[in-house]
C-alpha cells in the first residue's frame, strides 16, 4: 500500500473508475470499498461521498459497512499493515509472547500507526490457518510458526 | 382471520399481523424497546421474546408473523429471566452522567423496574462518550444512554427520509453515528427531531429544554406555521410553554413534525412581545400628524384609550371619505373565528368589500383558476390519500421539503416504500429531485408551455381519457385548438426542457395512473398565475384524474390557516363559504343576517389597497397580523405608500417592520394563547387550544376586533338593525364558530364540540351528522361539468436584458417563516440560518469573481438594491439566482416587481431581472 496523497478531484475520479468497473447495485458496495481501500489506502470521506452519489446510497450506510469490516478502513494507514491473530489456537501455540515482541519491535499498541507512517498495527480474529500458528499477516503475506526472536528479521524485510 | 392462543386466550388476528401486534390488539402487553408501531420491526433488543409452542428457543414476537393454531406464552419465569438478562446487559453499557434530563420517559428504566431491577445500581459507572457531543442546536446527543435499539435510525429513514443516523463500527465499539461519523448538520440533518421523539432512553433529547422540569399539563393544538396542519402537545409549566412533544393521535402527522413545529415556538415568550396598547403621541394630544413622513413618538396607553381612538379614526375616515377608503387586511395566521370577524367588520361595520389577506400573494390564482374550471378553489384530495394511492406525482413549483416539510417527507416515503414515480418540474434543483424519476428544469415563467406541451403529446399519443372527458367535462375542443400551438419542439425551445424528457414525462404519468399534481407559489406567483392553474386543471381532466383517491389538483396552501381565511370570506369578492358579493341572493342573505345594507361592489385587493394610498383612494387601514412592509413586492414603493397613509391600526404580537408606519398598535395573542380553529391545506378543520394566558395586557384577537366593532357601531353613521347575527357580544370563540356554521353551508356541521370529540373534519361538512368530505368532485364537479379553459402563454412582465442580465426568483427556506417575525425570534433557528443567503450557481459565481474575499453579492433591480451573503450552489442553474424575504435588511422584495395577474391580482414574485456584482 503506497503512501500517497490524493487531491479531492483525483479521489472522485478514481472512485468513479472503480464503481464503473464493478457496478452500482447495493451488492457491489463491498467490492467497491475493498478496491478503494486497496487503491487509496483507506476510504476517505470524499470517497464515501462519491460512492453515495453513484450508488444512490446514504453516506451513513456506506460508513456502517466501511467501519464494520476489518479488511476495510476509513482511516489512513501506514505503508504496511501488520495484523496479529489473537484467536485461541495461536494463543495456545505461544501467541502471547509473539504479541509482546511485536509491540516491542513496532513500539505500537493495536490500532496505532507509527510516526514515520511505516507501520499500522492491528490484532485480528482467526485468519483460518491455525495449523501454522502463531500467525502474522503483513499486508497480504502470511507468516506462520512465528517465534518472538524471528520478529526483527520478518519486519526487516519491509521497506 | 388467523386463530391463535396467547396465554391460553383464543385470539383472532389479521394474517399480516405479527405475534406482538396480535397481543397488543388483545390488550396483552409484551415488553419492547426497539419496537415502535410506526417503524419497521427489527428484532434488535430481544425484550419481546416469547415462548411459542413447538418452536426452538424463544422467538422475537415483533418479527414473527402469526400462524394458524399458534400457541404463545408471553410471560413466565423463563421469559422473565431472559428479559432480566437482556436488561442487565443493556444497563451494563448505559451510563447516566447525572445531569438533569426531564425530556424523555425512560423506557429502559421503566422495564428494568418492572422486572425488579435497580437501574441505578446496574448501570455502567463510567462514561464512554462525551455528553452533548453534537453541536446541533436542537438535538442533544448522549451516546452513553444509547442502547442501539435503532429506533432513531429507522425514524430518520422511514419517517423523515433523510438517512442521517446509522451505526458505525461493530461489537462493543458499535455506536450511533451521523452520516460519515460527522456532526448531524454536516450529515444533512434537517433537525425535524423525529429521532428524539422515538428515542426510548433519552440518548437523544430536545436540546433547548433538556434541563427544564417536566410539564404540569399538556395541551393538544394545531401548529401555526405551514398549511399541513400538524398537531402536537404544548407542554406547559408555570404558564409558559416549555416544549413541544409529539401527539401520536395527530390526524395529519402522527408523531412527525418539522424543525419549526417542534423547535420554533419560543418566540411566544420573546421579550419583544407587545404587551400594552400603544398610540402615537399626536393622537393622544389631538394634534395633527407631525409630518407626512413622520408619526412621532409611541406612548403606552390603556385599552379603552387605544380602542376609542381606533374606532373614532376608522369611523370618521369612513364617514368623510366613504367606506371604500378603508382597507381591512386579515391574517392567515389567525383562526377562522378571528377571520370571520374581520370579514364581518369590513362588510357590516365599515360597509366595504376591501377585505383581503395574504392569500392574494400566494394562492389567489389557484382560487380563481380552480373555481372557474371546477367550481371549487381548494385542494381536491387529502395528503394521506395521495401518499397512499397516487402511483405518480407531478410536483410543479413547490419546494415541498422546505415549505411543507411533513408532507415533503410523506412524498419521499411514497417514493421509497411504494415506488411512486415522482416528476419534479422546477427551475431549481430542489431536494425532492433526489427522489424524482425525472426532473423537468423549465425556465421560470414557462409553466404554461410546459404543461400545454405535455397535453399536446397526450393528445398525439391518444392517451386522453375519452370517457371522462365526454361524461364529465365541456369545451374540450377549445382546449385541443389551443394545444396545437404548443408542439414539443417549440415547447422545448421556450422551456429549455429537452423534447425526449417531455415524452418521458407523459409516459410516466400515463403508465402510472392515478397521478396527483401538486403546486405552490412556483405556479401562482406569475402574471399568468390563473392560466398556469387552468393548464394543470386541464391536464388532470384530460387524464381523468379527478374524484378518485391518489389524483386531483392539489395546491399546497402556505399559511397554517390561509385556507380558512379564504373560507371565512377574507377576500374581496366573496362572503364566507365563497358566496359571491355580487350575487343578489347571497348579499340578501348576509344583509338579513348582519342587519344592514352591504356593498355589491367587489373590493380592492391587498395589492390595490396599499398602492391606493398614493392615488388617494385608501385613507385608513386596519391590519390584523400581516406584515406588508416585508411581504409585498417592491418594498420601497410599499414603504412610501405606508408612510403617506393617513391612519393605520395594526394588531399584532410583535412590533413588526410594518409597525413603523402604524398609528395604533394593539397587542393580540399568539396561537398558544387562543382557542379557535385552523383549516389546513386539505380543508381539514382542527382545533387550536389555549395553553397559557395572554402575555401582559394582550387580548384575544376576536375580542379586540369586537371591541372596535362595537365602538364604531356606537358612533353611528351606519344603521345596523338587531338580528340574531348582527351583534358583537361574543363570550367565546365557540359562539363565533356557531355563527360561521349558521351562515356558511360548507361549515354548516362544524362546531368546536364536534372537533373536540371527532378530532378533525374536512369541509364541505353541511350538517351536524355529515362526516366531512376528504375528496372533492367525486362523480361530478362542484360546478357540474369540468370546464376546459385554454391556457395561453405570455412572457413574464420582466425578462433579463443587457442591463439586468440575471433572472431572480424568490421563496423561503426551511428554517424561517415568511417575514421572519416569528422565526427570527427563535435563537436556535437563527443559529442554523442567521442571515439571508442568495443562491448563486457555480458558473455565475465564477463569472462574478466570488471567492474567499468577495463572498457577498450586491443585487440590483429596476426597483431597488440589496447586499447579502452568496451561497454558491448547484441548486440554481446558470443565469438564475434565488433569494428569500425573511430578513428585513436584505429582503428580496426590494427587488421584486408588483406586476399583477390581471384576474387574481397576484404579483409576479417569481420572475424579475437583476444585475449582480460580487462585493466584500
Amino acid at each position: 500500500m503506497a503512501e500517497q496523497k490524493f487531491a479531492e478531484n483525483e479521489v472522485v475520479e478514481l472512485v468513479t473508475k472503480i464503481v464503473t468497473s464493478i457496478g452500482t447495485t447495493r451488492g457491489d458496495l463491498i467490492p467497491i470499498l475493498q478496491k478503494v481501500t486497496n487503491e487509496l489506502g483507506y476510504i476517505s470521506q470524499e470517497a464515501i461521498q462519491q460512492i453515495s452519489v453513484l450508488l444512490k446510497l446514504p453516506t451513513k450506510e456506506i460508513t456502517s459497512v466501511a467501519t464494520f469490516y476489518r479488511m476495510l478502513s476509513t482511516k489512513p494507514h501506514g505503508r504496511h499493515i501488520v495484523q496479529f491473530c489473537e484467536s485461541a489456537p495461536c494463543h495456545i501455540a505461544g501467541g502471547r509472547e509473539v504479541l509482546s515482541a511485536l509491540k516491542e519491535a513496532l513500539q505500537l499498541e493495536p490500532g496505532e500507526t507509527s510516526a514515520d507512517n511505516k507501520w499500522t498495527f492491528y490484532t485480528t480474529s482467526c485468519l483460518g490457518i491455525c495449523g501454522v500458528g502463531p500467525v502474522i499477516l503483513i499486508d497480504t503475506e502470511i507468516h506462520g510458526n512465528v517465534t518472538p526472536d524471528q520478529i526483527p528479521s520478518i519486519l526487516g524485510r519491509y521497506e | 382471520m388467523v386463530n391463535l392462543k396467547i396465554n391460553g386466550r383464543d385470539i383472532q388476528a389479521e394474517p399480516s399481523w405479527t405475534v406482538l401486534q396480535a397481543a397488543q390488539h388483545a390488550g396483552i402487553t409484551i415488553p419492547t424497546l426497539c419496537n415502535h408501531k410506526d417503524l419497521s420491526p427489527t428484532g434488535a433488543c430481544r425484550m419481546c421474546l416469547v415462548s411459542v409452542k413447538g418452536a426452538r428457543g424463544l422467538t422475537t414476537s415483533c418479527t414473527t408473523p402469526v400462524a394458524e393454531g399458534m400457541e404463545v406464552v408471553t410471560e413466565n419465569q423463563e421469559l422473565a429471566k431472559s428479559r432480566r438478562s437482556v436488561l442487565k446487559l443493556l444497563l451494563s453499557v448505559y451510563h447516566d452522567a447525572g445531569y438533569t434530563n426531564n425530556d424523555a420517559d425512560n423506557e429502559l428504566f421503566r422495564w428494568a423496574r418492572f422486572y425488579e431491577l435497580d437501574p441505578q445500581a446496574l448501570m455502567s459507572p463510567t462514561p464512554r462518550y462525551p455528553v452533548d457531543q453534537d453541536p446541533n442546536p436542537f438535538v442533544f446527543v448522549d451516546l452513553n444512554k444509547c442502547i442501539l435499539c435503532t429506533r432513531c435510525v429507522r425514524a430518520c429513514a422511514e419517517i423523515q427520509g433523510r438517512f442521517v443516523w446509522g451505526i458505525s463500527e461493530r461489537g462493543f465499539e458499535s455506536h450511533l453515528a451521523a452520516g460519515m461519523d460527522q456532526n448531524m448538520l454536516d450529515a444533512r440533518c434537517e433537525s425535524c427531531g423525529a429521532c428524539v421523539a422515538y428515542c426510548p432512553t433519552g440518548a437523544l433529547a430536545l436540546k433547548p429544554t433538556v434541563a427544564v422540569p417536566p410539564a404540569e399539563k399538556k395541551v393538544a393544538t394545531t401548529c401555526s406555521y405551514c398549511g399541513v396542519g400538524c398537531q402536537f402537545d404544548l407542554n406547559v409549566l408555570d404558564d409558559q410553554v416549555i416544549r413541544v412533544t409529539s401527539n401520536p393521535e395527530a390526524p395529519v402527522n402522527g408523531m412527525h413534525l418539522c424543525v419549526k413545529g417542534r423547535f420554533g415556538f419560543s418566540y411566544v415568550h420573546h421579550t419583544d412581545r407587545l404587551t400594552k396598547p400603544m398610540v402615537r403621541e399626536y393622537l393622544l394630544k389631538g394634534e395633527p400628524r407631525p409630518s407626512s413622513k413622520e408619526r412621532g413618538a409611541w406612548v403606552e396607553t390603556d385599552w379603552d384609550t387605544a380602542l376609542d381612538l381606533a374606532a373614532q379614526k376608522l369611523a370618521s375616515t369612513r364617514d368623510k371619505y366613504g367606506p371604500d377608503s378603508v382597507g381591512v387586511l386579515s391574517s392567515a395566521k389567525c383562526t377562522n373565528e378571528e377571520n370571520y370577524l374581520m370579514n364581518k367588520f369590513a362588510r357590516q361595520v365599515i360597509g366595504t368589500n376591501n377585505i383581503d389577506h395574504c392569500a392574494r400573494l400566494c394562492h389567489a390564482s389557484t382560487v380563481a383558476g380552480l373555481a372557474t374550471a371546477l367550481g371549487s378553489g381548494a385542494m381536491t384530495n387529502s395528503m394521506k390519500d395521495i401518499a397512499e394511492y397516487a402511483n405518480s406525482m407531478l410536483v410543479i413549483g413547490s419546494n415541498t421539503t422546505e415549505q411543507h416539510p411533513v408532507f415533503g417527507s410523506k412524498i419521499r416515503q411514497a417514493v421509497l416504500r411504494r415506488n411512486v414515480k415522482l416528476i419534479v418540474a422546477d427551475p431549481r434543483q430542489i431536494d425532492l429531485c433526489e427522489f424524482a424519476t425525472l426532473h423537468l428544469q423549465q425556465k421560470p415563467g414557462t409553466d404554461i408551455p410546459l404543461i400545454n406541451g405535455l397535453m399536446n403529446i397526450i393528445l398525439e399519443k391518444g392517451y386522453v381519457n375519452t370517457a371522462f372527458v365526454e361524461e364529465r367535462t365541456e369545451n374540450f375542443d377549445v382546449l385541443v385548438e389551443n394545444l396545437k400551438l404548443y408542439p414539443p419542439e417549440k415547447v422545448s425551445k421556450i422551456t429549455g426542457v429537452p423534447v425526449d424528457q417531455l415524452y418521458q414525462a407523459v409516459e410516466i404519468i400515463v403508465q402510472n395512473a392515478p397521478m396527483a399534481v401538486f403546486w405552490a407559489m412556483g405556479i401562482t406567483q406569475h402574471t399568468t398565475g390563473v392560466h398556469n392553474v387552468f393548464a394543470l386543471a386541464d391536464l388532470q381532466m384530460m387524464l381523468g384524474n379527478f374524484g378518485i383517491p391518489g389524483g386531483g389538483v392539489n395546491p399546497l396552501r402556505g399559511q397554517n390557516n390561509v385556507q380558512g381565511a379564504c373560507d371565512m370570506g377574507c377576500l374581496v369578492n366573496v362572503y364566507p363559504g365563497y358566496q359571491a358579493v355580487t350575487a343578489e341572493a347571497s348579499r340578501r342573505k348576509f344583509e338579513e343576517a348582519w342587519g344592514t345594507n352591504l356593498s355589491d361592489k367587489i373590493g380592492k385587493t391587498v395589492t390595490e389597497i396599499i398602492p391606493g394610498v398614493l392615488e388617494g383612494t385608501t385613507k385608513a387601514l386596519y391590519v390584523l397580523g400581516e406584515n406588508p412592509a416585508m411581504t409585498d413586492p417592491d418594498s420601497n414603493h410599499i414603504h412610501h405608500c405606508l408612510e403617506e397613509l393617513d391612519f393605520f391600526v395594526l394588531q399584532d404580537i410583535f412590533p413588526t417592520e410594518s409597525s413603523v408606519y402604524a398609528d395604533i398598535l394593539l397587542p393580540g395573542v399568539s396561537f398558544v394563547e387562543k382557542t379557535g380553529t385552523f383549516t389546513n391545506t386539505e380543508r381539514r378543520v382542527q382545533m387550536v387550544r389555549q395553553a397559557i394566558s395572554p402575555r401582559g395586557e394582550a387580548r384575544q384577537d376576536w375580542q379586540i376586533t369586537s371591541d372596535i366593532a362595537r365602538r364604531v357601531i356606537a358612533l353611528g353613521g351606519r344603521r345596523i338593525y338587531p338580528t340574531p347575527w348582527s351583534g358583537w357580544n361574543y363570550s367565546n370563540s365557540a359562539e363565533i364558530m356557531a355563527e360561521v356554521a349558521a351562515l356558511t353551508p360548507s361549515y354548516g356541521g362544524i362546531s368546536h364540540q364536534r372537533l373536540d370529540t371527532e378530532g378533525s373534519l374536512c369541509w364541505p361538512c353541511p350538517t351536524a351528522e355529515h362526516p366531512g368530505t376528504p375528496i372533492l368532485h367525486i362523480g361530478k364537479f362542484t360546478r357540474g361539468k369540468g370546464n376546459f379553459i385554454p391556457a395561453i402563454h405570455l412572457d413574464p412582465s420582466e425578462l433579463p436584458d443587457e442591463e439586468y442580465p440575471i433572472m431572480l426568483t424568490t421563496g423561503r427556506v426551511i428554517y424561517h417563516w415568511h417575514s421572519g417575525e416569528m422565526t427570527r425570534r427563535v435563537k436556535e433557528l437563527m443559529e442554523v440560518y442567521g442571515q439571508a443567503l442568495i443562491e448563486v450557481s457555480p458558473a455565475d459565481a465564477y463569472k462574478l469573481g466570488l471567492n474567499g474575499e468577495l463572498t457577498k453579492v450586491k443585487v440590483t433591480s429596476r426597483r431597488g438594491s440589496i447586499t447579502a451573503q452568496a451561497w454558491v450552489t448547484d441548486r440554481v442553474p446558470e443565469g438564475l439566482i434565488y433569494g428569500n424575504f425573511h430578513f428585513p435588511e436584505n429582503n428580496i422584495n426590494y427587488l421584486t416587481k408588483a406586476a399583477l395577474d390581471p384576474i387574481a391580482k397576484i404579483p409576479e414574485f417569481k420572475v424579475s431581472a437583476v444585475k449582480v456584482e460580487a462585493v466584500a
